[in-house]
């Protein structure tokens, strides 16, 4: 396959190659759970899954609050709530030893919510 | 052996042309490959070794070459790379309960291809321009920020809503360089998608389907919409097989 | 420098044959696929319906349209 399909491009060619590549990744859609990693495997499967409603439920709160419809009382149990959310987090990814990176399998359509 | 489908073709115009045109292309792993017919449609089948499929970029390149070969005579569905069936009789009654839905989107395919158009932003100068127009726009809130108390967590939810609102911002920046997008290629009357925010950088990622011959259009207004937008970097890229408008799964 | 240019072209344009040919076209089963020990066992299908509790409401009073 020569031919070549770039029709039109501003800007430097090799940060769009950087970045094309980072939005390509062919091996990230699969999860491969081996002997070696089948525990960190297993948490980063579950883990993606609970970061994604967590930051969900962390925009969702953020747009109550912007509303105005909520009391002072409220926002602050939200706030302690969410904090510890997050912090709640912080310790699980340190103790499977996974970054934000690792959480970004490609989860198809949903993976753009992230 | 089992049987790794390329596309799914509409034969109701030129079937006379199917044979001669399977004759002179090889599959992947250099296998022969032929038709498995159902009305009007036809897969595209090469008989390989389940095995030895893998995730191989060489391979998927060359699979793309495969569709790349059938796509300019023919009007086809292209399958994603690793479409495999155990038979044909599979394959047949695999037609059989999707037919309709295969049969629609034929038609919305027909005689057009796929363009891609993604749209890189520097990040940084757009989001300190962003960044300048929010806090401007929290001084004027009705709800600035939550003053009466200072506690830890009204100081977190002042943080996670100042990031919120930026966030918002640059979101409402991505509608309206898409509603341009859209207002220029109206005319074309095209179908089109749009992935926001795939990456940091990429704030567009649009996809459009159109006649062929369109092209030097597109390019055209894609020109021209450069100018409007210093700060971004914009990418176009075609004709394609229309990967990005065949979203069936096949029961 | 011209060298440069076809060969990132090349690179591009691979990148996104790729991204198509792994990512989109007809699929005939679902969206992850976890493998064990490089063996494909699962599809997980992941198809979830998110929505705001505002929406919600809205949904079951015969107020709001799911946009497509």
């Amino acid at each position: 396959m020569s031919e070549n399909k770039i029709l039109f491009n501003t800007g430097s060619l090799d940060e769009l190659s950087e970045e094309i590549g980072k939005i390509t990744p062919p091996e990230e859609s699969r999860l491969k759970l081996t002997p070696a990693n089948a525990d960190s495997g297993l948490a980063k499967l579950v883990l993606t899954l609970v970061e994604l409603i967590r930051k969900l439920v962390e925009k969702q709160a953020m747009r109550r609050v912007d509303g105005g419809s909520l009391t002072e009382a409220e926002i602050e149990r939200l706030g302690e709530t969410l904090m510890k959310l997050e912090m709640k987090m912080e310790e699980l990814k340190k103790h499977f030893n996974l970054t934000d990176r690792d959480l970004n399998i490609n989860l198809g359509p949903l993976g753009e919510l992230m | 052996m089992e049987f790794l489908i390329y596309a799914l073709l509409s034969v109701k115009n030129n079937s006379g042309k199917l044979k001669p045109l399977l004759a002179g292309i090889k599959g992947i792993f250099g296998e022969s490959l032929f038709a498995v017919h159902f009305d009007t449609v036809a897969a595209i089948v090469g008989e390989i070794k389940k095995v030895d499929l893998t995730t191989d970029r060489t391979r998927a390149i060359e699979y793309a070459g495969v569709i790349e070969s059938l796509t300019h005579q023919f009007t086809l569905l292209p399958m994603r790379y690793g479409s495999m069936m155990e038979s044909t009789e599979a394959i047949v009654n695999m037609f059989e309960r999707n037919h309709n839905e295969i049969l629609q989107n034929l038609e919305k395919v027909e005689d057009k291809f796929e363009f891609g158009l993604k749209v890189f932003c520097d990040s940084e100068k757009i989001k300190a321009e962003v960044r300048a127009k929010s806090e401007a726009s929290v001084k004027q809130s009705s709800n600035p920020e939550l003053e009466i108390k200072h506690s830890v967590y009204l100081d977190y939810v002042n943080q996670k809503l100042k990031e919120h609102r930026l966030e918002e911002l640059l979101m409402s920046y991505v509608d309206s360089v898409i509603a341009e997008i859209k207002l220029t290629l109206a005319q074309l009357n095209t179908f089109d998608k749009y992935r926001k925010m795939g990456t940091e950088k990429n704030i567009i990622d649009a996809v459009f389907l159109l006649e062929k011959d369109k092209k030097d259009e597109v390019l055209t207004m894609i020109e021209g919409l450069k100018d409007k937008y210093p700060g971004l970097n914009f990418i176009l890229t075609g004709p394609w097989p229309p990967y990005s408008f065949v979203d069936i799964t096949l029961i | 420098m011209h060298d440069n240019v076809i060969d990132r072209s090349k690179d591009l344009t691979i990148l996104e044959l790729l991204d198509r040919v792994l990512n989109k076209g007809v699929i005939l089963t679902g969206d992850i696929v976890i493998s064990v020990a490089d063996v494909d066992l699962i599809y997980l299908g992941v198809k979830l319906m998110l929505s705001s509790v505002e929406t919600m409401e809205q949904l079951k009073s015969g107020q709001a349209i799911i946009k497509k």
